[in-house]
């Protein structure tokens, strides 16, 4: 139960003289005014205390079950054991044997019992706090499916998980993470899917981990992760059940976080990266539609801008005479090049973007389109933009929506940059060269060892039934497994 | 083993596809169209199979020594002495041949579209971008050949089906006016491309199963040679006698793409569809380069290499030619035999005396 890295400290055993150990936890608990401190008598004579963190625990229980029956009947053995056995009507308990290990169980909120005169004590499982309850999760919303999301109780999030995939195969593999907040952080998988050795190296990557507090499971995605310098992200997040037990069923492996409702997967690929639930939900023919139309507006969402600068620029022959003779005509007072105008709105959105995610509720969208609006046609008016650059700005950015996965949007987003100022200085030829960098990148990453481009590179067919369209149920025979068939290559060490 | 990526056979024909292919298109219907005029799609015909020995002879050699490229192999069969100038050979002509394609490709560039820029920054940064790709070895070249190549295939034969309208088969014909001679002597220029498959050689010790290798090799060639012809084809019968006279025939006849009065003047983007063939054409090439020097030298990783050979590659863009008519000129005679010489002669010598060796043996 304790890290390792705490049995090395000074341990003071508990002794059998009650004063003595409630002295010493007193002297931990120093200015703790949330540790109860409840003396009685258990069994009508022998001196007894309950040392309990109000808050964290359940007080009630603390009194019905625990100090209830410790005080009405009598404590015939010097056993503890014994005790526990026949009094405490309580489901869970461990014995401890030092004061550390005492102060441990009462922060997490387990009541800890001294008896005066016997050893060991004991921690008695009855923690019970305020948690926010199950609601629908607000970042991946969707029209057909479950409403159920994660909360930051690790607890509930397993329950929820335990729901899903009823098998004792289900295993939970539970880790403690940073040495001040101690996080509880939990490795799911399903024993037989999952590839052994993933499991191992996500087990590996986990307890390697060094840090002082996880307070989200991004803390654990930068310090797992393969290649924390790319853009691209390697792990999906996930605050849905579904989506959790969904890839679980396809031998991906994942980890909660407690006090997040954040869960990750491994490991992920690109194709995975742009998967909806609701992809699955609905009917396949919409599914393949919205898949193709995702997949265009994933390019759109990256090239558009870029390409329009490079065909103002440089390649005005492309655009077609009508449209040549108006975009020219918007375009003439206006005192920038395209390239400086198109990264000044690219800029402009970015930030009128962030500012809308923490404006209020009820005022934020209001604010952030009749901002937009605003904004765009004022600088219209004023000469400074040009309407078609705002057309192609506000474009690009609700394509950028239409991407399910929050960090390959922004992703996107971000390589966005680079691309238009390579169009604006070597036009199209730039926004190809720029294009193939980026594939290639994605070509040259792996997560957990599995090629990001899978199924697409390492051209699996059995996988292609799900990744440019979505085959039927009835068709999909073979859950893709990510059994490695030569692909897999052992990660490096040295994480 | 000095990359430690492994790709499939299937891989490695997708990336041959582009490599033998991208800077063929541009220039083979001129240059063969002087030879041959109307017979002209005759000649990829003609030089496919020896496209084909130039794959059986790579592979065979590749059965014989599984884990060694030609480089390391012409030690083993020739001795060291011997081995070593063979490798030498190919260390060297490599980066030559380096050097042609980009100085074609800046070349194609800077005329046709970016005349204000100068050739090395043009150079410079696919150099750069390809120094990337093969910095991060074959698996990352494999994988962005598979997604680039279908595209780029399937938007050739889209191309040509836009402008089936212009095209006149009549100028096709006479068949064989003057015999079968001009369509074989025109296929000197396709040999000089399709022998590049030798370079499979480079590939072949990181492919996971060997043993598909020489039927992939031969769909890589075949769809070479597919879309060889369809090039040729269109461009015939597109201008007629007027290929012969136009230095890229392929990019001119994207000029024609007209749908609707609306969707014109596309060659831009068939620029930048052909930038993406020719950067795995740059980056396998500078690979095959890094890779082949790295073996010479008998270095144990080919990544400290990889810049400084782009800076020379660079440099030798510019070292080919003094200017694009002596690189047109040096295309259609002394790169022929070195060439020939090259894809065929060597490897062919090699694979007698690695037979004769084991005759021995």
């Amino acid at each position: 139960m304790l890290p390792p890295s705490e049995a090395n400290q000074r341990q003071s055993p508990i002794e059998p003289n009650l004063d003595a150990n409630l002295q010493a936890m007193q002297n931990i608990f120093t200015d703790c005014g949330d540790i109860m401190f409840r003396q009685f008598k258990a069994g009508g004579s022998v001196k007894a205390a309950v040392i309990f963190t109000k808050l964290l625990s359940n007080s009630e229980g603390v009194f019905k079950a625990l100090i209830l029956p410790l005080m009405n009947h009598k404590l015939e053995s010097a056993n503890v054991q014994d005790i526990l056995e026949t009094i405490l009507p309580v489901s869970c308990y461990t014995e401890i044997h030092t004061h550390e290990e005492a102060a441990d169980h009462v922060l997490r909120g387990n009541p800890v019992v001294f008896l005066d005169g016997r050893t060991p004590a004991f921690a008695v499982y009855l923690e019970k706090w305020e948690k926010r309850g199950i609601e629908e999760p607000t970042s991946e919303a969707v029209v057909r499916g479950p409403r159920e999301g994660f909360t930051e109780s690790i607890e509930v999030n397993a329950s929820l998980m335990r729901r899903k995939i009823r098998n004792s195969r289900l295993k939970m593999k539970t880790f403690e993470i940073g040495s001040e907040t101690k996080t509880n952080v939990m490795m799911v998988y399903i024993e037989g899917i999952a590839p052994p050795q993933l499991v191992q190296d996500v087990s590996n990557r986990l307890s390697g981990i060094q840090i002082d507090g996880v307070l989200e499971s991004n803390y654990i995605e930068e310090y797992i992760e393969d290649h924390p310098h790319s853009p691209f992200p390697q792990m999906i997040n996930t605050e849905r059940p579904d989506v959790a037990a969904a890839n679980l069923l396809e031998g991906r492996v994942v980890i909660m976080t407690d006090g997040t409702p954040f869960a990750l997967i491994v490991p992920a690929n690109l194709n995975a990266l742009l998967q909806s639930p609701e992809d699955y939900y609905q009917r396949y023919m919409i599914s393949v539609l919205i898949r193709f139309l995702r997949l265009f507006f994933l390019g759109m969402a990256l090239l558009l801008p870029s390409v329009y600068v490079a065909i103002l620029t440089y390649h005005q022959e492309m655009l077609p005479t009508t449209l040549l003779i108006s975009v020219a005509q918007s375009r003439e007072e206006i005192p920038f090049p395209a390239l400086v105008e198109a990264l000044l709105m690219e800029i402009t959105f970015e930030i009128l973007r962030e500012a809308g995610i923490r404006l209020p509720k009820q005022i934020g969208s209001a604010v952030s389109i009749v901002g937009a609006l605003v904004i765009g046609q004022a600088a219209v008016s004023a000469g400074l933009v040009s309407a078609p650059m705002v057309m192609v700005v506000a474009a690009t950015g609700i394509a950028s929506f239409a991407i399910p996965r929050y960090n390959t949007a922004i992703a996107i987003r971000m390589l966005r940059f680079p691309i238009i100022l390579l169009a604006g200085s070597l036009g199209l030829l730039g926004v190809m060269l720029g294009l193939i960098a980026i594939i290639v990148h994605l070509g040259s990453i792996r997560s957990f060892g599995y090629p990001y481009l899978e199924p697409l590179s390492p051209s699996k067919r059995d996988y292609m039934k799900d990744f440019l369209f979505r085959a039927p149920w009835w068709t999909l025979r073979k859950r893709p497994r990510h059994v490695p068939q030569g692909s897999y290559t052992p990660p490096s060490s040295g994480k | 083993m000095l990359e430690k990526g492994r790709i499939s056979a299937f891989q490695m024909a997708v990336i041959m596809h582009s490599t033998v292919l991208a800077t063929a298109i541009l220039l083979l219907p001129s240059i063969t169209a002087k030879y041959a005029q109307q017979d002209l799609w005759m000649s990829p015909i003609w030089a496919a199979p020896l496209g084909a020995l130039a794959i059986w002879l790579a592979v065979k050699l590749n059965r014989m020594y599984p884990k060694e490229s030609i480089v390391e192999y012409s030690e083993s069969i020739l001795g060291k002495f011997a081995g070593k100038i063979i490798g030498l050979v190919y260390v060297f002509f490599l980066l030559y041949a380096n050097g042609l394609i980009v100085r074609e490709y800046a070349e194609f560039l800077v005329g046709s579209f970016l005349p204000r820029t100068p050739m090395i920054v043009i150079t410079g940064s696919m150099v750069l971008v390809a120094a990337y790709a093969v910095y991060n070895g074959i698996e990352a070249i494999a994988r962005t050949a598979i997604v680039i190549v279908p595209v780029v295939i399937v938007l050739h034969v889209f191309g040509a089906l836009l402008i089936l309208n212009d095209l006149k088969a009549e100028e096709l014909f006479p068949m064989f006016e003057k015999g079968v001679l001009p369509s074989l002597l025109g296929g000197i220029s396709p040999l000089t491309y399709l022998g590049q498959f030798i370079y499979i050689t480079f590939i072949l010790p990181f492919v996971r199963d060997q043993g598909r290798s020489l039927k992939w090799g031969m769909w890589s060639l075949a769809s070479v040679l597919f879309i060889m012809l369809l090039s040729t084809l269109t461009t015939m019968m597109l201008f007629g006698d007027l290929t012969s006279r136009l230095i890229y025939p392929v990019m001119i006849s994207s000029r024609y793409i007209s749908i609707a009065d609306f969707l014109e003047h596309v060659e831009s983007l068939t620029m930048a569809i052909w930038v993406g063939k020719t950067f795995i054409k740059i980056a396998a090439f500078y690979y095959f380069s890094v890779i082949a020097t790295a073996q010479w030298l008998k270095l144990s990783d080919y990544r400290p290499i990889v810049l400084p050979m782009g800076i020379i590659i660079v440099i030798y863009g510019s070292w080919i030619a003094p200017n694009f008519q002596l690189l047109m000129q040096y295309m259609g005679t002394s790169v022929v035999f070195s060439a020939f010489i090259v894809h065929f002669i060597i490897p062919a010598f090699l694979l007698i005396a690695a037979k004769l060796r084991k005759g021995f043996a």
